[in-house]
């Protein structure tokens, strides 16, 4: 069982290895694919299997719990469509010159290194062990970022590392700081830092020490995630990153980042009551809601405007995490699988957009849907997805996440964030109707869709009809996790 | 001759301020001439400004037409401070009749009520060079200021006291603590400090002729005569006061007991007269290999002597040796 | 060694890691500030090579070690380099805060900074977590470094600085974390530097020179 275990992270890093070893062919790609579909699997497997049972490997290290499960079928997911993409998408890149060899040998390596570093930090049962892995993650994804080498791409490479690394050290120091709080309350030095040793110590941690920690967390882990104050390098790195990367990115990175701010959570709470970190998420999740929205208004470039929306729904989950019911946690799970899904959409939609205009503004693009059958449904599917329109998935984990907090007593906060999200809405209709509908302008380029995209897109949307019509087995998962979360109501 | 006579206090404290008035001239004599050696020229003497100072005051007495008892009485207030802060502090001996004001806010309000002496002085003038002067000089007072306090406070965090004469003996007590962090960063932050606030290379050049380039000479410009002798004698006397408080602050061997024998008044102002012309020598030695520094740069500088004073008050609070 | 040696050791690392902190505040030059930044590594290294001495504690020291060789040889080298190719671009141009104010700012951050971590000295009164309120306010100063410079080269000093700083911590207040988090958190500094500089390579390939003003083209 525990080779299951570490499968997740073995399988991409077996591909990344033969990719560095092969470079950039069609066998390389195809095993990347595979070794996605290996975590999605293995997922799965685990989530039937597990039950709500804690699972360990590895000296204690790894675990696995509904949680992780949860966050490894959105890896899995998401990976699986976006290197299905990759595979069309580099191949006519590289026709048209847009990159070279030594960058498509880059990304074949790059891309499964960043799955395995995902996956290693939702399997983490050891906190120090996850902060490396979420590390490691902007380790990969810089390069992947100046993917395209142009101006713009080094800009948006430099802010995304330097912010990024700031606030992974400043979680590093949450981290050191909690592992002092742990030794104090008595855990040995070996496995202090290991989620249900701390689970086992909450009340006897320091409270004041826990705070320091928890708010260091919060702004590190949250600078990953794309929450206020550490926001500015999101829009920039999403929208200069190639398409299936940015996919990955907006889809799944900022939710892993969320998903340790989510077991932290756990720690915390137990240690110093719920209401430190509730009021903390509460003032990130809104100010992150609404400087996304106020920038969504004012958006010229689509890939920036999809960026800007995942901000906003980072903000709505951290609100969401913020009501800590078991019912605002699960359908914030929901929301996370949802998102991501309709993210890969829209941006591999956006990668062929850009690839057929040569930019990325919206004022170029008109009458996606005349021009293209496959670009136009897929991002209009897409973007009725994050619009949280029935019947997708979206619609479900907003409602109820409104719901939740209302019982959780906290009205004026959803009244803000609804209030927020009708603004993100609003700005996001009137780009996509202006992308979408209509004639196209006369002399508009012709929309090339690879092969591999066209697949992955209709997979995606498939996927979401799916999980927007029955969330079935995936119910019991989400609220298993939300009862370990603490949630109790 | 006995150990045992004791001498009253008194005593002790005269003769410190009879060793400064007759040493000052000594010391500014001492420091032009080592930097003369050092560049090469044969100087002028250790006497010398003693010879200038008689010269000065034989002079017929010259006020500026304009100028009001400000321009008149300044001289006095700056020699009149520095008297009493020589008799304040533990130069010599440790027990002064002063020592009850003897804390470290009443010598550096002296220092401060003599440099305010000087700059209404050099603006009584009414000439473009004496307020030019006036204004750099209140400047770098406003910086020094808190940072003298700050950086001798530092000092009197271990004895947990202010006066001067139980922060000297508690350094000589404990000598280990003159290798804590908040001892060291406290005597960079006086060094320069004190540099500024005698008007010492780089912060200000004492044999400067450009008057552009003026600090404190450029408020006394105006002064001839007697009142030009008072001004300098009490430049000097203001330099080797502080230099003997440096001296004593961190280095407190020699100083005498606060009942002290005669033996020990002798070893003290030995120790003393030693500790100053030693100072005196190694600043004079760093002035050769100093640029003057650009008026604008002084205040970077005066800032970071401060961040250095408060780091020393928050390091000897911090890192208190548990006992 | 004593109990007075070793608190007066560590103290005077301490300050001295601050100390250095200050300088790089205070000096503009980029090459005075790497050298200030291996003396800081120095500073560094000191703490726990005195911590595994007074607790016979060998695993301790060498990690000293190879924190002394990382943090103040290879990676200011490293540095020195990127500088060294900088052709008269050696002096920053004017950082967005001018020193007096930067220095004002450092001292206020330094204040902060022992507020800020009362509890934790609270939680455990030894002196080798009396001196953390230092590495701290080293924290604190690196993020105010790296806001306000423009320099590609001075922002990655910043970033260093700030590594030194929550090393520091971890030293003082644990003796170490756990081998693999500490081992894992040397690699991502030095990742970290690699990328850093091989984009300020690319930087200057692409923009003709590394003041970061250059990069504003993504607005809004």
């Amino acid at each position: 069982m525990s080779f299951l275990l570490v499968l997740p992270i073995l399988a991409p890093l077996t591909a990344a290895a033969l990719a560095a070893v092969l470079g950039w062919r069609p066998l390389t790609a195809s095993v990347t694919v595979v070794a996605a579909l290996c975590v999605l699997v293995t997922g799965v497997i685990l989530g039937f299997t597990n039950g709500s049972g804690v699972r360990f490997a590895i000296a204690n290290l790894f675990r696995t719990d509904a949680l992780s499960i949860t966050m490894l079928i959105v890896i899995g997911t998401v990976g699986t469509l976006a290197t299905w993409a990759s595979v069309g998408y580099i191949d006519a890149e590289l026709t048209h010159g847009h990159t070279d060899a030594k960058g498509a040998n880059l990304y074949g390596v790059l891309v499964p290194v960043f799955l395995a570093a995902m996956a290693s930090a939702v399997l983490a049962n050891n906190i120090g062990v996850m902060w490396v892995a979420i590390e490691a993650t902007t380790v990969a994804t810089a390069f992947l970022v100046g993917h395209r080498r142009t101006r713009a791409a080094l800009e948006a490479t430099w802010k995304y590392v330097v912010i990024c690394s700031v606030g992974i050290a400043l979680a590093f120091l949450g981290t050191v700081l909690l592992y002092f709080a742990s030794l104090h309350a008595g855990a040995t030095s070996g496995d202090a830092l290991n989620i249900d040793v701390l689970l086992a110590h909450a009340s006897r941690l320091d409270p004041a020490v826990t705070s320091l920690a928890a708010g260091l967390l919060l702004l590190g882990y949250g600078a990953k995630a794309g929450l206020v104050p550490f926001h500015t390098w999101l829009a920039d790195a999403h929208s200069q990153a190639p398409a299936p990367v940015s996919a990955l990115m907006s889809g799944v990175l900022l939710s892993v980042a969320f998903y340790a701010l989510l077991r932290v959570k756990s720690v915390v709470d137990l240690a110093v009551g719920t209401g430190f970190l509730r009021t903390g998420l509460i003032i990130v999740g809104l100010l992150t809601l609404l400087i996304a929205a106020s920038l969504l208004v004012v958006q010229t470039d689509f890939k920036r405007m999809l960026a800007y929306s995942s901000m906003e729904n980072m903000g709505l989950v951290a609100v969401a995490a913020a009501a800590g019911t078991k019912l605002a946690i699960a359908a914030l799970l929901l929301h996370v699988l949802a998102h991501g899904i309709a993210k890969t959409l829209v941006f591999l939609g956006s990668g062929q957009l850009q690839a057929a205009h040569g930019s990325t503004r919206i004022s170029d693009v008109t009458g996606v849907l005349a021009r293209s059958r496959m670009v136009g449904v897929t991002f209009l599917v897409g973007l009725a997805i994050l619009l949280g329109l029935p019947p997708f998935a979206m619609f479900a984990s907003e409602l109820s996440i409104s719901r939740a907090l209302a019982d959780a007593h906290l009205g004026w906060v959803l009244g803000a964030a609804l209030l927020l999200v009708v603004v993100a809405f609003a700005a996001l209709v009137r780009n996509g109707s202006r992308m979408l509908l209509g004639p196209p302008t006369p002399g508009s380029p012709a929309i090339a869709v690879p092969r591999s995209v066209a697949a992955a897109l209709v997979a995606g949307v498939v996927l979401s009809l799916l999980l927007g019509l029955t969330v079935g087995p995936m119910l019991q998962l989400f609220q298993t996790a939300a009862t370990m979360l603490g949630g109790t109501r | 001759m006995s150990a045992a006579t004791e001498l009253p206090g008194l005593t002790a404290t005269a003769l410190q301020v009879v060793a400064v008035v007759a040493g000052a001239p000594f010391v500014v004599g001492g420091m032009r001439q080592v930097r003369a050696r050092l560049e090469g020229r044969a100087g002028g003497g250790i006497g010398q400004p003693w010879r200038d100072l008689r010269k000065q005051l034989r002079k017929q007495q010259i006020t500026p037409a304009g100028t009001t008892v400000v321009f008149g009485f300044a001289p006095a207030v700056v020699a009149g401070t520095t008297l009493l802060i020589a008799a304040i502090l533990p130069l010599i001996a440790l027990g002064s009749p002063l020592d009850s004001a003897a804390d470290l806010f009443g010598v550096v309000g002296l220092l401060f009520l003599g440099t305010v002496a000087l700059t209404l002085a050099g603006l009584d003038t009414g000439t473009a060079f004496g307020g030019m002067g006036s204004s750099r000089e209140i400047t770098i007072a406003a910086l020094v200021e808190p940072t003298i306090l700050l950086a001798v406070f530092a000092l009197s965090v271990p004895g947990h006291s202010a006066n001067l004469a139980a922060i000297v003996s508690a350094t000589a007590d404990h000598p280990g603590q003159l290798v804590s962090p908040g001892s060291l960063l406290a005597f960079v932050a006086l060094a320069i400090v004190i540099i500024a606030e005698t008007g010492r290379l780089p912060v200000d050049n004492p044999s400067t002729h450009l008057e552009l380039t003026m600090i404190h000479e450029a408020m006394i410009l105006e002064y001839a005569g007697p009142k030009l002798a008072l001004v300098e004698w009490a430049s000097g006397m203001r330099l080797t006061v502080l230099l003997g408080l440096v001296a004593n602050l961190f280095l407190p061997w020699g100083v005498a007991g606060a009942h002290p024998s005669v033996l020990a008044v002798l070893i003290g102002l030995v120790a003393i007269s030693a500790k100053v012309a030693v100072l005196a020598g190694v600043l004079a030695t760093g002035e050769v290999f100093i640029a003057k520094l650009r008026y604008f740069r002084i205040p970077e500088l005066l800032a970071g002597s401060f961040l250095l004073a408060l780091l020393a008050v928050t390091a000897s609070y911090f890192f208190a040796t548990p006992t | 060694m004593t109990q007075a040696t070793y608190n007066g050791v560590l103290n005077l690392a301490a300050g001295a890691f601050l100390l250095a902190a200050v300088l790089i505040v205070w000096r503009r030059e980029l090459r005075s500030i790497v050298v200030l930044l291996a003396w800081q590594g120095l500073a560094l290294a000191a703490i726990p090579v005195t911590e595994g001495i007074y607790h016979h504690d060998a695993a301790l020291v060498i990690v000293g070690v190879v924190v002394l060789v990382l943090r103040a040889v290879i990676l200011p080298l490293l540095l020195v380099r990127a500088v060294g190719t900088e052709p008269h671009e050696r002096r920053e141009s004017t950082p967005l805060v001018n020193t007096t104010t930067s220095l004002l700012i450092t001292a206020a951050l330094t204040v902060l900074a022992y507020a800020v971590t009362r509890p934790i000295i609270a939680l455990d009164p030894s002196p080798a977590t009396r001196a953390v309120p230092a590495a701290f306010a080293v924290i604190l100063i690196a993020v105010f470094v790296m806001v306000s410079r423009r320099r590609a080269l001075s922002q990655a000093v910043g970033f260093m600085m700030l590594d030194n700083g929550i090393a520091a911590t971890a030293f003082l207040i644990t003796a170490g974390v756990p081998l693999i988090v500490e081992l894992g958190a040397s690699l991502d500094v030095t990742f970290a530097v690699l990328v850093l500089g091989l984009l300020t390579g690319y930087m200057r390939a692409t923009f003709g020179g590394t003041d970061l003003d250059q990069l504003r083209e993504l607005r809004g």
